[in-house]
């Protein structure tokens, strides 16, 4: 039985510019789909197809068939029928999804009141079975919350519930995991496939992330600037992927099997330590409730060339510890030592400065706020030349500017570029040409390639090895995603409110995880592997 | 928390942030250029001594004698009006420079310093925003007496804490982006950062809040010589002339009070689409 | 939580309002020369009246002794002696505030109502022709001082078509209204396109938001989604910049009485400072603040109703 087919659906926005070329897709019932792609794919814009949620004035051709109605061509009526009963949405952002000023009784019962009729009491009634289905603690008390009371995932549920109230028989979820943990995503996704399983639902499920469709989804579909890119099932997409770009977007989708191709310990003995970070704590005080503890403890080393890793989920004080670190914060106790030299306090004089800045540089995780916006790439490198080497001249600091530019794949014409004309990938590019200007001894990337697409994070990584296998660069690399960390660092720690729990290599940390937490870390990534 | 900030105001005002049709800013432009020129030439411009009594042109209609026609003493209105624009404009002028430079630093400091500081300046600022600016400007002049001299210095306080708070609001979000983490850790001095680098990203949306400013205490201050606190009679100036001509409304002489009155808003009219031209060219990449 | 911040609010009012009012108190001695003569500025005083105002306003003793005296006495209702009226400053105010009050009053409803209309139709048909048409009309209307309102409605419905009275406050509740109607025009001409803009930003912005999105996408009407979602969530920044109105309005009492003849606050202050009634000027001013201060600190301490979230402490919006 198909439940949902579209074919042939294009979309123009009013201006002409057109965003969807003649999608085919099918959704049978009880059966789950993944819609893999990038940003500017088109698959967000396709979920909204389905249930006639599309940007004002813009023309769409071709059908959408939801249980053999076309959606397109629905009266508003029709349309308020098919989303209260018919088919439904479970959004990314859950925090921003659910109106912050009403409560979450509110939100479950609105669309069953308002638009159903139903007397206050039977809408409350359905509203705690919902929760308690999707395994809430306590359904009677949440009601009376407001969203800013709960957790990120505490508040998906929550949507997922709201999206389930009114019975549908497709449900399209958007993302739905992509703001959480990997932990808490892992919850999420067990909530949602067992409601699929009760209610013998169709799902189409909207990601980014293919090892997550692999492991969720029986078919895929891979969109790429509004076009299907390819279709089939999840094997044959991972192990035969028929086009040139699926092809490239599964060698650039990093995983957590050990594959031989991973950066190796070096087998020098004794090596210098670049960083020693000894008995590092800081503890925010609470403004009227509780402080809280950023870090405790936190011992680490890193020896000159090693790339190591730390790996968190959020509210571990990961980004914390790199920017005390870097000296953008200090520590309530405990030693920074880069270089056998400690650190004190804030730099006073400008020797200081510039000899901290020399021992430590940093890559920020936002590419679109890391640069001055009125500063061209060339610009920003050249700053930090000039601070650094007052000695040369001006022809010299623009020659090695475009030289680091040239070094991470930037060509000299982009240089004049200011960033806001750039790509995300162009500008995380600019931000580690800058830092490699001043030559430090040690570069800290805090999430760098985490808003990045896969596509563009693989070609960031790859610079980044090159840089690190021709300058010998030591690296501390944080990121909430094993994977990434996996094709990056020889060591990793594993960090959890605000201590490391575990270290290794990370070869041992993946195949033979210590502490529980580890273990728990490493079972929550989606793996295509286990159904391929 | 929300406290009546300035900042809310300016958003507001400038929220309508679509294309204009240009003519509405050359027509501004050629309309502020023209009275500014005439004010600064107006000996050479105007048609008559602006003070000349003639009992025989008394309320005369517009015509080849009086282009704007004349007033209850015969004197002829566009010769005062060339010469009222002199302070109609001066003055705003100097209050929006003097509460621009005080507020910016006042700001500056409060955003980029943060802890007590801020704190000390957030509350100065508190209360002197309780003090509207034409209530400061009217007991400028209890203390100190008629005239221009005392408004003039009272608005320029009284508008600085719009600029101040606008100013720390900008600076304060700007020194929370990583860029500015960014040049910390590459050694640039804090000053250096929040003079060279903040500064000039925040100063196109300060710019145009003063621009707003000019209209407002432009019309501010016509009030007050309307209301014959400021200018006084018979120097010509807008507001001063509308009071003088009030009485002869009532007989059914309009002319001589709404020119002026007219000529008030266009002024403010064309500044104001000055203003946010300016700021939606410049600030277009401005991150707010 | 809840007491904590109100008594946090408090505080700051409180604080507040102690520094407008040094403010307004400490004013006096920038002026040099003798406090006397000062005062007494215009008037040929004979000893017995300088030494009369010596001891009525304390000048003899330090000046933090002065402003304490001057703040007691407020406490219990006593702002001193008008120079011009030979009467309590709290009588010659008093008689004058009702009407000023009932001005500012149908001032600020025009403005409000004109206002959130304005701003909701415009939000709701952005970038259409309506939505340019109300902007313009605002924006050209906020260009429109209050004195020149008053002129041009004077000239027009007052002399030339005789509608509306020029002058006065009349006598009675409905002839009251009548006779107030033309002044609270031409005050609230300038100021509807404050509350205008802000409510179609407010609106607009709570339009884009995902969480109107998701109620769209659950079956609820596009009313339902506007009242319950969008009108709701934008009403914080409307009440806030209706707070801040407050100030201007009143002090734009000052030229809309003055121009319409009417006896309130506002020509008190103006016709005070022609006539050097200090005390006069000072007590009015210190009422504007203080309207002013505490009509924002109703606003703040509202503000948790509108927003749960600032209950509990979390600034967000």
């Amino acid at each position: 039985m198909t439940l949902l087919e579209i074919s042939g659906l294009t979309l123009d926005l009013p201006g002409g510019e057109r965003l969807l070329h003649g999608i085919d897709l099918s959704v049978n019932e009880g059966e789950t789909v993944a819609l893999v792609g990038e940003s500017g794919s088109g698959k967000s814009l396709t979920a909204q197809s389905i249930l006639g949620l599309l940007p004002a004035r813009s023309v769409v051709t071709g059908t959408v068939l939801v249980d053999g109605h076309n959606v397109p061509t629905m009266s508003s009526k029709e349309l308020l029928g098919l989303r209260r009963s018919t088919a439904a949405m479970v959004f990314q952002d859950p925090r921003a999804g659910i109106n912050p000023m009403r409560t979450i009784g509110d939100h479950l019962t609105e669309a069953l009141r308002l638009g159903e009729g139903w007397s206050a009491g039977r809408a409350r009634e359905r509203a705690i079975e919902m929760l308690a289905a999707v395994q809430m603690p306590r359904p009677e008390e949440h009601l009376r919350q407001y969203p800013h009371e709960l957790s990120g995932g505490m508040l998906q549920r929550v949507m997922i519930a709201g999206a389930l109230v009114g019975s549908p028989r497709l449900l399209v979820c958007d993302e739905p995991t992509t703001a959480l943990d990997v932990t808490t995503q892992a919850q999420i996704l067990q909530v949602l496939i067992e409601q699929r399983q009760a209610r013998s639902m169709g799902m189409l499920f909207i990601t980014h992330d293919l090892n997550l469709a692999a492991s969720l989804c029986e078919r895929v579909y891979v969109m790429r600037d509004g076009r299907v890119e390819e279709e089939g099932s999840a094997r044959q997409i991972f192990r035969h992927p028929a086009t040139a770009y699926t092809r490239r977007l599964v060698a650039a989708t990093p995983t957590i099997e050990i594959t031989g191709d991973e950066p190796r310990a070096s087998t020098e003995l004794v090596r210098q330590p670049v960083l020693q970070v000894r008995d590092l704590a800081k503890t925010y005080p609470g403004r009227g409730r509780e402080s809280v503890r950023a870090l405790a403890n936190v011992t680490l080393e890193i020896a000159a060339g090693e790339a190591l890793g730390i790996v968190g989920e959020s509210g571990s004080g990961k980004s914390t510890l790199a920017r005390m670190i870097v000296g953008l914060e200090l520590p309530d106790f405990g030693k920074v030592i880069i270089d056998d030299q400690e650190r004190h306090g804030r730099p006073r004089r400008r020797a200081d400065r510039l000899d901290r800045a020399r021992k430590v540089q940093m890559v920020f995780q936002d590419p679109y706020l890391s640069l001055d916006p009125r500063m061209t790439a060339g610009e920003a490198v050249e700053d930090a030349l000039r601070l650094h080497h007052p000695e040369l001249r001006r022809p010299d600091i623009c020659s090695r500017a475009l030289t680091l530019l040239d070094n991470v794949g930037l060509a000299s014409t982009q240089a004049e570029a200011l960033p806001r004309t750039l790509s995300g990938g162009q500008r995380q590019r600019v931000a580690i040409a800058r830092a490699l200007a001043i030559e430090p001894s040690l570069l800290v990337m805090d999430e760098a390639t985490s808003a990045l697409d896969v596509s563009v994070q693989a070609q960031v990584l790859e610079v980044i090895s090159e840089i690190r296998r021709e300058r010998g660069l030591t690296l501390l690399f944080i990121s909430h995603d094993l994977a990434v960390v996996r094709t990056v660092c020889e060591r990793s720690v594993v960090m959890r409110e605000g201590e490391v729990v575990e270290s290794a290599t990370t070869a041992d940390l993946l195949t033979n995880p210590q502490h529980e937490y580890t273990r728990l870390l490493i079972d929550s990534v989606p793996r295509a592997a286990a159904i391929a | 928390m929300s406290r009546p900030t300035p900042t809310l105001a300016i958003k507001v005002l400038r929220s309508s942030r679509r294309r204009r049709v240009n003519a509405s800013w050359m027509i501004s432009i050629i309309v502020l250029a023209a009275i500014t020129l005439a004010a600064i030439f107006a000996p050479l411009v105007a048609p008559y001594d602006p003070d000349h009594i003639d009992f025989t042109a008394i309320y005369a209609n517009p015509g080849w004698a009086h282009w704007l026609g004349a007033d209850a003493l015969g004197r002829d209105t566009l010769s005062r009006m060339i010469y009222g624009a002199r302070t109609a404009l001066l003055a705003p002028l100097v209050v929006v420079i003097a509460s621009t430079f005080l507020g910016v630093v006042l700001g500056l400091v409060a955003g980029w310093r943060g802890g007590w500081l801020d704190a000390v300046i957030g509350r100065l600022l508190d209360v002197l925003l309780a003090f509207p600016a034409l209530l400061i400007a009217i007991m400028a002049v209890a203390l100190f007496g008629k005239g221009l001299v005392a408004p003039v210095i009272a608005m320029s306080i009284a508008y600085a804490p719009f600029v101040a708070r606008l100013t720390r609001s900008l600076v304060a979000s700007e020194r929370a982006r990583p860029y500015v983490a960014a040049y910390r850790v590459q050694g640039f001095a804090g000053g250096w950062i929040a003079l060279r680098r903040v500064l000039p990203n925040v100063a196109p949306t300060v710019g145009a809040q003063s621009t707003l400013n000019f209209g407002y205490v432009l019309a501010e201050l016509a009030g007050l010589s309307f209301l014959g606190l400021g200018v006084q009679a018979p120097t010509a100036d807008w507001g001063a002339m509308i009071n003088e001509s009030q009485a002869g409304i009532v007989g059914g002489y309009f002319l001589p009070a709404i020119i002026p009155a007219v000529a008030v808003v266009i002024v403010v009219v064309a500044v104001n689409v000055i203003g946010e031209e300016v700021s939606d060219r410049i600030g277009g990449g401005t991150p707010t | 939580m809840t007491i904590r911040r109100v008594g946090g609010k408090l505080g700051s009012l409180v604080l507040t309002l102690v520094l407008a009012s040094a403010l307004v108190f400490f004013s006096r001695f920038l002026v040099p020369g003798d406090p006397v003569n000062f005062l007494l500025r215009g008037r040929k005083p004979s000893p017995e009246a300088k030494a009369a105002v010596v001891e009525q306003f304390g000048l003899d003793l330090p000046p933090w002794e002065q402003y304490f005296r001057w703040i007691g006495g407020m406490f219990h209702g006593d702002f001193g002696r008008s120079l011009q009226f030979r009467d309590a400053v709290t009588t010659v105010i008093g008689d004058r505030l009702p009407v000023t009050a009932g001005l500012v009053i149908m001032s600020a409803v025009i403005i409000v109502v004109v206002g959130v209309i304005a701003g909701t139709i415009a939000a709701l048909y952005r970038g259409r022709f309506a939505d340019r048409a109300i902007l313009t009309v605002l924006t050209a209307f906020g260009a429109i001082p209050p004195f020149v309102g008053s002129i041009v409605l004077i000239a027009v419905f007052a002399v030339q078509l005789r509608w509306f009275p020029a002058f006065g406050s009349g006598d009675g509740f409905l002839d009251t209204i009548y006779h107030l109607t033309l002044p609270s025009i031409a005050m609230a001409i300038a100021f509807m396109v404050l509350i205008g803009k802000v409510t179609r930003m407010s609106m607009v912005e709570q339009l884009s938001r995902e969480h109107v999105h998701v109620a769209t996408s659950r079956g609820l009407g596009r009313l339902t989604v506007i009242r319950r979602h969008v009108f709701r969530n934008a009403l914080g920044p409307i009440f806030t910049v209706g707070g801040m109105l407050i100030a201007g309005l009143l002090v734009a009492t000052s030229i809309v009485e003055s121009a319409f003849g009417i006896a309130g606050v506002g020509s008190l202050l103006v016709q005070s400072v022609n006539r050097l009634d200090f005390p006069v000027v000072q007590a009015i001013v210190l009422l504007v603040v203080t309207s002013f201060v505490v009509t924002n600190a109703i606003v703040d301490l509202l503000e948790p109703i509108i927003d749960p979230r600032a209950a509990a402490g979390e600034a967000g919006r």
